[in-house]
This record gives C-alpha cells, sequence and structure tokens, in this order.
C-alpha cells in the first residue's frame, strides 16, 4: 500500500541539494518583477516615441527605446512571461487538487521556459 | 562489504549562551572519521573531545524523535540523518529562541500544538471497543502521524519568515484531525487561523520532511476544502 507510514529517510543528504521550492519561488518572482519592468519601460519608450511632449526625453535617454528591440531583453522577458504563467497555472492546478510532482514541474517549466526564450535569441540571429 | 574511506570535517558551530553572551559566534573544530558519519556523530564527537560545554540534544539516533533537528549549510535537517560534509555550519533551527549553542527553547510550540487541541473530539463518548475505518484511511492517518514534530518543515519554510503562519507542521498535524472520522471540531477553521492561507505552496515542506510527508499536500487539500465545500462544523 503506497500511502503505508514509512521509516525515516536512511542517511540523507539534504543540505546537498537545492531546495526546489525556494528556486521556484524566487524563480517566480523575479520573472514577475521582469514582465512589471518591461511594461514599465515599453509604456515609457512609446511615450517618447509618440508623444511630442515626452520628445525631449530621447534625447536624455537615448538607450530606452532602444532597450526594446535587443534580443536577449526579449529572450529574458519571453522566458519571463512563459515560467510565470505556467508556474502560475500549476500553483493553481494543485490547489485544485491535481496532483503534480514539485520538482518534475519546476524543470519541465524552465525546460519550455528556456526553449521560448532561447527561440527569441536565434530568431533575431535568423536561424 | 568494503569500509568507508576516512574524511576530515571541519564543522562550524554557531555558539551562544543568552545569559553570557552579548551575541552569537561560530567556533571551527575539526573532526576525523569514517566518511559515513552523520552529522550527529560529528557533533557528539566534537562535544566529547573539543567543546565540552557545547550544548545540543538528541535521542533516538535513528530519525524517530526528531530531537537533534540543526541547520546544516543553512538547510535544515535531522543532525542523526544527514551525511556529514567536508565543510558545515551547523546552526540551530530559526525561527526559534535559542536556549543554548544548538538547543531551541520549543515551549511555544509545544504551547501552539496543545492549544490546537489535537485530538478527536466526539460527538458521543468513546463506545470502549474499536471503531470501524477502512483500511485506506486507517493507513493514510497512520501515515500522517508518522510526523516527529521535528519542526525542520517550519524552518525552512520561506512563508514562515516572511508572514504570519505558524508553519506546515501544524496544518499537517490539524488535517491529521480533519481526516480523522471520530472528529466534530472545524479543522479548517482552525488552519485559516494559523495562517493557511499564507503557504506559497512551494512545496520545499515536502522536500526536507524527515518522514517523507507532505505537508503543503495537506494545506492543498484545506485550500480545495475550502473552494469547493465539505469542512465540519463545530
Amino acid at each position: 500500500m503506497s500511502s503505508a507510514a514509512t521509516l525515516p529517510r536512511n542517511t540523507t543528504r539534504q543540505a546537498e541539494s537545492p531546495l526546489h521550492g525556494n528556486i521556484a519561488r524566487v524563480l517566480h518572482r523575479l520573472t514577475g518583477t521582469v514582465i512589471v519592468l518591461f511594461v514599465l519601460v515599453h509604456v515609457i519608450a512609446q511615450a517618447v516615441l509618440h508623444a511630442p511632449a515626452l520628445a525631449s526625453l530621447k534625447a536624455v535617454a537615448p538607450w530606452l527605446p532602444v532597450m526594446q528591440s535587443q534580443h536577449w531583453v526579449h529572450a529574458v522577458l519571453y522566458f519571463s512571461i512563459v515560467f510565470h504563467t505556467l508556474y502560475g497555472v500549476k500553483l493553481l492546478a494543485t490547489e485544485l487538487g491535481f496532483r503534480i510532482e514539485y520538482r518534475n514541474a519546476l524543470w519541465s517549466i524552465v525546460a519550455i521556459s528556456a526553449l521560448v526564450g532561447m527561440r527569441e535569441v536565434l530568431r533575431y540571429a535568423g536561424v | 562489504m568494503s569500509t568507508p574511506s576516512s574524511i576530515t570535517v571541519t564543522a562550524e558551530i554557531r555558539r551562544y549562551d543568552p545569559s553570557q553572551d552579548a551575541e552569537p559566534r561560530y567556533e571551527k573544530f575539526q573532526v576525523t572519521g569514517l566518511s559515513n558519519m552523520s552529522v550527529l556523530d560529528v557533533v557528539r564527537s566534537i562535544y566529547d573531545n573539543q567543546a565540552g560545554d557545547l550544548a545540543y540534544q538528541f535521542a533516538c539516533r535513528v530519525g524517530r524523535c526528531g530531537t537533534c533537528a540543526v541547520k546544516v549549510n543553512g538547510t535544515p535537517v535531522l543532525a542523526c540523518q544527514e551525511r556529514c560534509k567536508p565543510e558545515m555550519r551547523i546552526e540551530p533551527l530559526t525561527p526559534f529562541p535559542v536556549l543554548r549553542d544548538l538547543v531551541v527553547d520549543r515551549t511555544e510550540i509545544e504551547g501552539r500544538l496543545a492549544a490546537l487541541s489535537l485530538a478527536p473530539e466526539r460527538e458521543a463518548a468513546h463506545p470502549r471497543e474499536p471503531e470501524p475505518i477502512t483500511p485506506e484511511l486507517s493507513a493514510e492517518l497512520c501515515k500522517m502521524d508518522s510526523c516527529l514534530l521535528c519542526m525542520v518543515c517550519v524552518s525552512a519554510c520561506p512563508a514562515v519568515e516572511e508572514r504570519a503562519f505558524d508553519g506546515p507542521a501544524f496544518m499537517l498535524k490539524l488535517r491529521h484531525m480533519a481526516k480523522h472520522p471520530q472528529d466534530r471540531r472545524n479543522r479548517l477553521e482552525q488552519a485559516i487561523e494559523g495562517g493557511m492561507l499564507e503557504c506559497f505552496n512551494c512545496d520545499v515542506c515536502t522536500q526536507v520532511c524527515p518522514a517523507d510527508l507532505s505537508p503543503a499536500q495537506a494545506i492543498r487539500e484545506f485550500r480545495r476544502e475550502l473552494i469547493f465545500g465539505g469542512a465540519r462544523r463545530s
């Protein structure tokens, strides 16, 4: 019977391995911050480009519009969007009763997000 | 069977006696022994040979009592079960008050457990004969009851650190009672009062639990009950 009482783990090496939950939690927060920051930069950059009243800012911060077309910015942004969405869905699904193994879930979501991020880099490289 | 090789361990132990020291300090010790030594073996060797005034505690040495829980390199573990590392920083469990060195004050924990009233609250007196229960539920309750209350999960929980949350072990104990067929108390309400909704659902408690339990799953079951109903009313 799988739910039978178990003896404690014999000889653990817990302090050597990363805590997956902490990695997931920190990544979820980081990716959320990246998304918010990008939206902020995007709104300001669009305003600088299109609102005549803010046109003077273009000279002060010339890097602002350029930021949006950097391949690494897109790669990080796409990674962040996919990771934040999928991990959020995973949290929701587990709360609703679906059993999802936390290690597999984390690394699968990281892999999918990394693939999407890589795709952006390759797209810019013309591959 | 081959003999384990020898290893020299450098252990940095947090020393602190609130009655004497203004601040905690770290003392380094070197212990040579077999490479399959546990962290507890190292601490005991230090106590026996190098620092007779070191305060630490243990009882069963086989991972059944949860007394020897400490933090090793920042991760809460049972010292008797965790394999020693060449470089170790050994600290008492956080966020509990330290009595001395590696010994934490469990008074508040015991008080909180007592306040939760973790015995089935029945409608009528016990019939003084075995009550029917399905083998599956019985096995599940037995497994949940194997929680050592070592507080390793509470120490590792990031929500305990950041928010008003009692901790995963208390939620698991409440869930254990909620599943008990004879218990009539509203355990969901108690769990909410204990900060169940503050849990990040990160499963750190599941990973560190020395008894292979999943307090996070217990919290998820409570949350599901909160959304879809099914809680007992007292």
